[in-house]
């Protein structure tokens, strides 16, 4: 998903704050001459963190309490034998007659015993959420939802439909049988999304099978109404479909398991009433007191391609590069001739001088000293030849 | 910006940006050649007047030997007596390890830089840094080196203190970017502004990181003694180019 967040960024044509104009699709999926503008959330950034975060913690709010009873493993009377008794120190049940009589009680692993810590009534099972924070995070998933790349890697099958987001009139809103309910999703290319759903209906893996969780099915669209003449009724029996009226959008519909991208179908008049439900980057909103949409960090995200752009080479001073080489490994250059010269270009002449008197002492002569012979006075040509070149010239 | 595919008979217009990048690389690489071909041609003035220096320095040595052998024949001749200059320059080598040690020739060699043992030092020679050497000699073998002692030193062992971090001396840059205002600029600078002690003698000795010498090749003969003793502590004199020869 980060990936496709960081390629948002390089979409043909630049710019991602503009806002270009949606087209309205009737209930046959023919598009109508209406088109809107983009609702600024679309521009939200979207943060797979806070959604997520959000998300986690939104989810626990409808959690049941779960304990065992306060007197579980308590219900005896038992005391320890103490030492001397050739019997471990347990709490043992006291009297007699019975099997129970003897046994070990009260600790965790005692048979019968009170389990260790046992859960309570008064574990802290929801969560305080910041209202702003939960804002943000329905923007963020309002705007993923826009982005067919986002609901493609979400799961959902949205190769044939007309255009994400995908609104549609609002005679949607005043269906009264599932029929026509389905006959629309049909239509608009929406029942591959449905047929996912039937195909992953799967027995529960885990205990919840015998608690009335049996099966387990992936979801489909979400409907977003402006207003239920029969919508919700319409809908509802159609497996995976969810169903939000735009002023009571849920997150844990919109980003379900805290990850982006679900398809959603707009009707409408709720994609018209989302500009004034979560205003622009101009005006605030003017259902939510004091809220304004969320700004991203860094309008042009693309971190990489920024650096690299002229105007900040042109800005930036550039690294100075090390100006003496040096070698890795320190060699011996009173050994090695070659150092010794690149260092003291000097010592050439005096090693030489060196070896010629060694060779005289030796009467020798050196194996190569005509060749070396004939290159000095080669030299010694070119170098007489030049300096005349230049006096020649002056 | 975006490649645009016009028709199937023409080709792909290349990015505004790739031209625009290809033509910096093309002036960078451009600037980087004319910048290199200047750079040999300083770099090749600098070696031959680094040649020449190393001429003049040889030629002064062998000028100053044969001055000395002279008077002191001079002197002979006449039945006088010659007494050369006393020395300026000396070399210390830490003998003795950092256990027990008396505070007092402990901040002495602390303040030569000599706080490891093998370590040797160049020192200038006056009444100050003499009684701080009669202050370590049980600590020190000292003496008074050659010049061919100083020279295997440094090209050797030789090691320069560049931003506090000790760099094998590899090239010529390395003495010129820290002494260059110093006019020292080559190896050969370096060795006979040590070896005369020059003005900047201070500079170009604190350029040096301490010597790390090897123990000598046939060993000691007594550190615990004094030199004149049959051991090996204490000022040795000329000596001491022996010893450095088996410590280099």
């Amino acid at each position: 998903v980060h990936k496709l967040l960081n390629s948002l960024v390089v979409v043909e044509g630049g710019n991602m704050a503009a806002r270009p104009l949606v087209t309205v699709y009737s209930d046959k999926n023919e598009a109508t001459q209406t088109q809107i503008k983009l609702p600024a959330v679309f521009r939200a950034p979207i943060r797979p963190d806070v959604v997520s975060f959000i998300h986690d913690q939104v989810s626990k709010n409808k959690r049941q309490p779960y304990a065992v009873s306060t007197e579980a493993g308590h219900q005896t009377s038992a005391e320890s034998w103490g030492t001397g008794r050739a019997v471990a120190r347990i709490p043992r049940v006291r009297g007699g007659g019975t099997h129970r009589s003897g046994q070990g009680a009260f600790g965790n692993m005692c048979r019968g015993g009170r389990m260790f810590a046992p859960t309570k009534v008064f574990r802290r099972w929801h969560r305080k959420v910041n209202v702003a924070q939960k804002r943000y995070a329905v923007c963020s998933a309002i705007a993923a939802s826009g982005v067919p790349a986002l609901v493609q890697a979400r799961g959902h099958v949205v190769d044939k439909v007309a255009e994400i987001p995908f609104v549609v009139s609002d005679k949607i809103e005043s269906f009264r049988k599932t029929k026509e309910a389905v006959a629309f999703l049909r239509r608009a290319n929406l029942w591959d999304d449905i047929e996912k759903v039937y195909n992953s209906k799967k027995i529960r893996a885990g205990v919840g099978k015998r608690r009335n969780r049996r099966f387990k099915q992936k979801l489909g669209p979400v409907i977003v109404y402006g207003k239920d003449s029969g919508v919700i009724r319409a809908f509802r029996n159609i497996p995976g479909v969810s169903l939000l009226h735009v002023e009571r959008l849920n997150l844990l519909k919109l980003a379900p398991g805290g990850h982006l991208g679900r398809l959603i179908v707009w009707t409408e008049s709720a994609f018209n009433k989302l500009d004034s439900i979560f205003g622009t980057y101009k005006a605030a909103s003017e259902l939510k007191k004091g809220f304004t949409l969320p700004r991203a960090k860094m309008a042009n995200p693309d971190f990489g391609r920024a650096i690299r752009s002229e105007e900040i080479i042109k800005a930036v001073r550039r690294v100075p590069r090390a100006s003496v080489k040096t070698s890795k490994v320190h060699r011996n250059p009173l050994k090695k001739t070659k150092l010794m010269v690149r260092l003291n270009p000097y010592a050439a002449v005096l090693k030489r001088a060196a070896i010629l008197s060694q060779k005289k002492a030796q009467n020798v002569e050196h194996p190569n000293e005509k060749l070396i012979q004939a290159a000095n006075s080669k030299a010694a040509v070119a170098r007489k030849a030049k300096t005349a070149k230049k006096t020649g010239k002056k | 910006t975006a490649i645009t595919m016009v028709e199937a008979k023409k080709l792909p217009q290349v990015p505004e940006s790739i031209l625009k990048r290809r033509k910096l690389r093309a002036e960078q690489k451009a600037k980087v050649t004319q910048n290199k071909v200047k750079l040999s041609l300083k770099a090749k003035e600098k070696k031959q007047k680094i040649f020449k220096r190393a001429e003049k320095y040889v030629a002064e040595h062998r000028q100053r030997v044969r001055e000395q052998l002279s008077l002191r024949r001079e002197a002979t001749k006449a039945g006088n007596f010659y007494v050369p200059d006393e020395p300026k320059l000396a070399f210390v080598i830490r003998i003795r390890g950092i256990n027990q040690m008396h505070p007092r020739p402990r901040k002495v060699l602390q303040l030569f830089r000599l706080r490891q043992i093998n370590n040797g030092a160049f020192i200038k020679l006056n009444k100050a840094t003499l009684t701080m050497l009669r202050i370590v000699d049980p600590y020190v073998a000292w003496g008074y080196p050659s010049l061919k002692t100083v020279h295997d030193l440094i090209y050797k062992r030789g090691y320069a203190k560049v931003n506090g971090q000790r760099i094998p001396i590899t090239n010529n840059d390395i003495v010129e970017n820290e002494l260059g205002k110093e006019d020292i600029i080559c190896m050969e600078d370096l060795v006979h502004e040590i070896f005369s002690v020059g003005a900047n003698f201070k500079k170009a000795n604190n350029f040096l990181w301490p010597f790390k010498l090897s123990n000598p090749n046939g060993g000691w003969s007594k550190k615990l003694n004094h030199f004149v003793e049959g051991g090996d502590f204490g000022n040795r004199e000329g000596k001491i180019n022996a010893l450095l020869a088996k410590m280099i």
